[in-house]
Parts: C-alpha cells; structure tokens; sequence
C-alpha cells in the first residue's frame, strides 16, 4: 500500500513540477485605477492588452523624461512635451531635433489620449502603443533607434528592476518600452478645468465666460465637440501650404486628394498654456487664430464649407471667446506632481503667458 | 497474506496502467507531424546570390542588397481538410535561418497549401507587436503606421537615383491600398510522399514583370502606400511555384 502511495505522490509531484515550470509567475503589481470623468464617452484605448499598473506607470514615466531615448542624449519625450505647457513645447513653432534639426510640426499637447483613436496632425499612427516610435526614430527629432535605446537602457540596473517588477521579468524589448510609455500618457486626463466644474455644477462662469460660452456653442462647437473639444476629424481651414514645409497634411496618410491640407481639429482644452497654434505653430497667440478666421482664410478646393466666407468675428465675440477659452485650462493636470519628471515634483511651475 | 499481496500487485498494475494511458494520452496530442517549408529565392532560373548582377525582362541589369517578406496565416490542406498555423515568418534572403520554416500538423498527406504574403490587417491595428512583428526588425512605417509587407533593394544602372539604388518597400492594408496578397498552390501529385518538407520556388523576376509591368527606370523608389505598392504585389503574389525535384 504504502509503494502505491509513493508511486502516485511522486507522479503529481513530477507533474506540478512540470506545470509550475511551464507557467511563468504573473508580477505582482499595483493595479491603477482609470477613472472616466463623468459625462465623458468610453475611452478608445483597449486597456485589456495594456493593463494599467503603478508599476507600469512609473517605468513608462521614466522612460518619458530619459534623454537616453535619443541618439545623442540630448532630447527626451518631456523636452518636447513639457507639463507647464499641457505637454506641448512651450513658445515653439516647431521643436528642436538632434543635431540642430527642426520637427516640421508644432508639438500637439498630450492629454486624454485614450480619448484618442489615430495619432499626429494628420493621423497617420493608428495606435498610442506606436506613437512614440515615430519620434524617436525620426532624423530631425530624437535619431535613435529602437536598438539603440533597448542597448542603452539595458545597462541601466534601475530599469532591470523596473521592468522586472511592471512585466514579470527583466526583458526589455520594443514592446514592453511602448506598453510602459502608453500607461504613463493614457493617465494624463485633463479634466478639471473651470469649464468642466461649471458643468459638474461645482462654479458658474462669469459673464463674459458665459457669453463666449454661448457664442462657441454657436460658431465653434461643430468641430471643437464637447467634452474632448474636437471631434477628431480632418479639415482645411483655409490655411495656405507652407512654401518650406510644403506639408499636405492627410493626403499623404490617404493618397486621397480631396484630402490636401486637411490636418486634425486639435482639442481646445489648456488652450491658454499651448500656444504658438496652428499644426506648423503658425499663429503665434490666439489673436492671429481669431485674425486668420475673420480675415485670411484662404477658399481652396478642400477648404471646409464653414470657412468658404471666412468666419465673420467681431471683436466682442473674439474678447468674450477668449474669455471661455480660458476656462479651458485645468491647473490641477498641469501642476500633477504624478506627472512631473521624477525627482522635479517639488519644483513643477506653471508659467504665466497671456498674449 | 496470499489475498492481500494478489490484491496489491492488482492495485500497482492498475495504477502502473492508469499512468501508462494518462502519458499516452498527453503524448498524442503532442503526435503531430513537423512540416518544414524551403523557400529558394531565384532570378529565373538562377538561384539568387546578393549583389551578383542579372537582367530583368526590361534588358535592365540589377543586382539585389536586401529582400525581406512576410508569410503568415499558412493554411495545409489534406483534401476538404485544412489546418491553419497562426504563427508569422520573416524570409529574408540574407538570413538562411529564416528561408526555412516549420510548424506542426496533424496531416500526413498535404494537397494544398495556402499562405499570405505579408501581415493581415487585424495586426496592422492592433498596436505594437514582438518578435518578428516588432517593428525593431525595420519592416513597419512609423509615421504611417502599417507593416511593410515586402521589401526588395539593389543597385541597378537603370535607377536613376542616388548611387543608382532602387528600393521597393511595399506597404498597405486597408481596402482601397490593399497590398496583402494570398497565394495558394497545390501540391503536384508525386510529391505527395514527401509532403512533410515542401519546397518553394520564389522568382525574383516577377517582381518587376507579371500582371503590371514595373520597369526600375520609371519606377526606382516605392516608400509608401497606393498604385504602385498595390501593382507591385499583384506581381509579388506570382512569385511562387512548388519545387518539384
């Protein structure tokens, strides 16, 4: 009795031996908690293939603010996308690259990311996973690439726990950097400005907010949608092409010619803290946008039907808009110390510029 | 004692049986057959040997640096029967590891087989991938995100271009620039013997002549998606044919 005994006890032990070496330990991670502000639709990101975790998070944070990420050091994510400027490049057309090279875009602001279903002015990255490769690879933005950064930062002990503790293991590979880089920028959700605690019904706005409230719902709001503050399409506002950037915009993406000088409706929010405007960063402050609409919008064969006239805005309009338009900023995500480049939270500013 | 030692023999062999049919059942569904493809990459008749030069059927004389492909979504078919391996290669000529593959099924008598060259649309969209898909591996566009399907690079006279090199990446998976391609061949009967190690012949030549005719002087560069992409896989999908001995 007792050699059966020995016999069946030594089978499952050989079998749960072979079990436990064919399944890998799962990490043991911080779950992070998405919150959907209220009113808002459901986030477009597919977060079962990306689970937000603390970990996670903090690798993909560091990862934002490391120079390494380029080919000579030099330019980090956050160099381009600085939190007092709702992560966009504060005062800057175009960004800097390597090597004195300059982007050929204005750097967009990132937030509400997971809001967002295709990336860059005209659209042409399908996936928030996929964006940062655009950057980093690029010769006129950060040079490097995507072999050059696994070397680099493989020799970093720090990351080796960091990754070890976010995915399970030490690994470090293409996937695994984006994964990270995605947990960090899905969590930047701006969502607490004045304009969203008026309709929580937390503040009211002052009279010229509310009258500029009223004149966006009537001339703004088809393509600035509420709650995003775009409505993620495509359109010419009758901007004439830029001689040295000769950027079509989502014709290249679609090869579609009815798609020249189309670029994306960038969302509105933290308006007050990204300028210059405009996807070449053209417009230095709102003024010139206003300008722009009222006076220099050019009719071209794409130009969005609203803009074949123009836009007449009268100079109490433009004063009440831009009183709104303020509204639009959340202090709160732009002094998020969760955000800051680790080891700055204490020294985060928000810097004041009102043109 | 006589009883009781028959009945604890009995008990051994019947739990000794027990283990035999537990392990025989774990290894039967392990019992497939290791199928292994070769894809030998010709120009004509010639077998391909980088930066050797050849004439395409436009009399222009090119010599090859790189090509690189993807197969993917391998269907085996035994008669009405078919198995499907969910798993993705990258063929580059340049890399003899990678010209022969394998997978496993449960046939031992192939009829057909079908395969994609190239990535399907579902992985085109669904965010960043590994191993072969990783985009490390330079056959993804970062700014127009979408695998690079094929790749072929040379030098030739005719290439009006920087350093006379042509280069065709070929890209595309949405409907209307579509560039995957399904290729399906049927396995000639008198290799039905052998059918466990398939052999592909992959002509080079039909890149730039089968449906559409691509001549390097008019047509050098290809680096994005549309017509020209779309044309050159129509030519691609034609590069095929089973090897037979």
């Amino acid at each position: 009795m007792r050699l059966i005994t020995t016999i069946l006890f030594l089978f499952i032990v050989v079998v749960s031996c072979i079990a436990w070496v064919n399944h890998a330990k799962p990490p043991k991670t911080t779950p992070l908690n998405f919150i959907i502000p209220k009113g808002w639709p459901q986030p477009v990101y597919d977060f079962k293939n990306n689970p937000l975790t603390k970990e996670g998070f903090e690798l993909g944070r560091k990862l934002f603010y490391d120079y390494r990420l380029s080919k000579d050091s030099s330019i980090s994510c956050g160099s381009c996308h600085q939190q007092f400027a709702a992560f966009a490049t504060y005062d800057h057309n175009v960004s800097h690259g390597y090597n004195n090279s300059q982007t050929t875009r204005n750097a967009p602001a990132l937030f509400n990311l997971a809001w967002t279903k295709n990336f860059m002015a005209d659209g042409g990255i399908n996936h928030l996973d996929l964006q940062p490769i655009a950057p980093i690879t690029a010769p006129n933005e950060m040079a490097e690439s995507l072999e050059g950064i696994i070397k680099k930062i493989q020799r970093d002990t720090a990351y080796k726990r960091m990754f070890t503790k976010a995915f399970g293991s030490s690994l470090i590979n293409t996937q695994r950097i984006m994964k990270a880089l995605s947990q960090f920028m899905l969590m930047l959700v701006s969502s607490n400005s004045k304009y969203d605690k008026v309709m929580r019904g937390e503040a009211s706005f002052i009279l010229p907010e509310q009258l500029g409230y009223d004149i966006f719902k009537k001339k703004c709001i088809s393509c600035h949608t509420e709650p995003m503050f775009t409505d993620y399409s495509y359109r010419n506002i009758g901007m004439p092409v830029d001689p040295y950037l000769n950027d079509y915009g989502r014709m290249a993406i679609t090869n579609n010619k009815e798609d020249s000088l189309k670029f994306r409706v960038p969302s509105l929010r933290n308006i007050a803290y990204s300028a210059p405007y405009g996807h070449d960063g053209r417009f230095f402050s709102l003024t010139n946008v206003f300008e722009h609409y009222r006076s220099k919008a050019i009719d071209g064969p794409t130009t969005d039907s609203l803009f074949k006239h123009k836009m007449p805005l009268s100079n109490f309009e433009i004063g009440q808009l831009t009183a709104f338009l303020y509204t639009l900023t959340d202090t709160t995500f732009l002094k998020d110390k969760r955000f800051a480049e680790p080891g700055t939270e204490n020294t985060i500013s928000t810097f004041i510029h009102i043109h | 004692m006589t009883i009781k030692t028959t009945l604890f023999n009995k008990k051994i062999k019947q739990l000794i049986l027990l283990i035999i049919v537990v392990c025989i059942g774990v290894l039967n569904t392990m019992a497939q057959t290791q199928n292994t493809i070769q894809f030998i990459h010709k120009v004509g008749v010639d077998t391909l040997q980088l930066q050797q030069e050849y004439t395409n059927s436009f009399d222009e004389k090119f010599s090859i640096n790189r090509f690189k492909y993807y197969v993917s979504n391998i269907q085996i078919n035994n008669q009405n029967v078919n198995e499907f391996v969910n798993k993705y290669y990258l063929i580059d000529e340049a890399d003899s590891s990678t010209k022969t593959i394998s997978f496993s099924t449960h046939f031992n008598e192939i009829t057909s087989i079908s395969f994609v060259l190239g990535v399907d649309s579902i992985k085109n969209v669904s965010g960043v991938q590994t191993g072969v898909l990783d985009p490390i591996n330079g056959m993804f566009w970062t700014w127009n995100s979408g695998y690079i399907m094929a790749k072929l690079e040379g030098v030739s006279t005719s290439a009006k271009v920087a350093g006379n090199l042509f280069s065709h990446h070929v890209g595309g998976y949405k409907w209307n620039e579509n560039t995957v391609r399904k290729i399906t061949l049927s396995i000639p009967k008198i290799n039905q013997q052998k059918q466990q190690n398939l052999a592909i012949n992959v002509d080079v030549l039909k890149w730039f002549q089968s449906a559409h005719s691509i001549q390097i002087s008019s047509h050098p560069i290809c680096h994005s998606t549309g017509n020209l992409a779309m044309q050159i896989a129509d030519n691609y999908a034609t590069m095929f044919s089973i090897s037979t001995p």
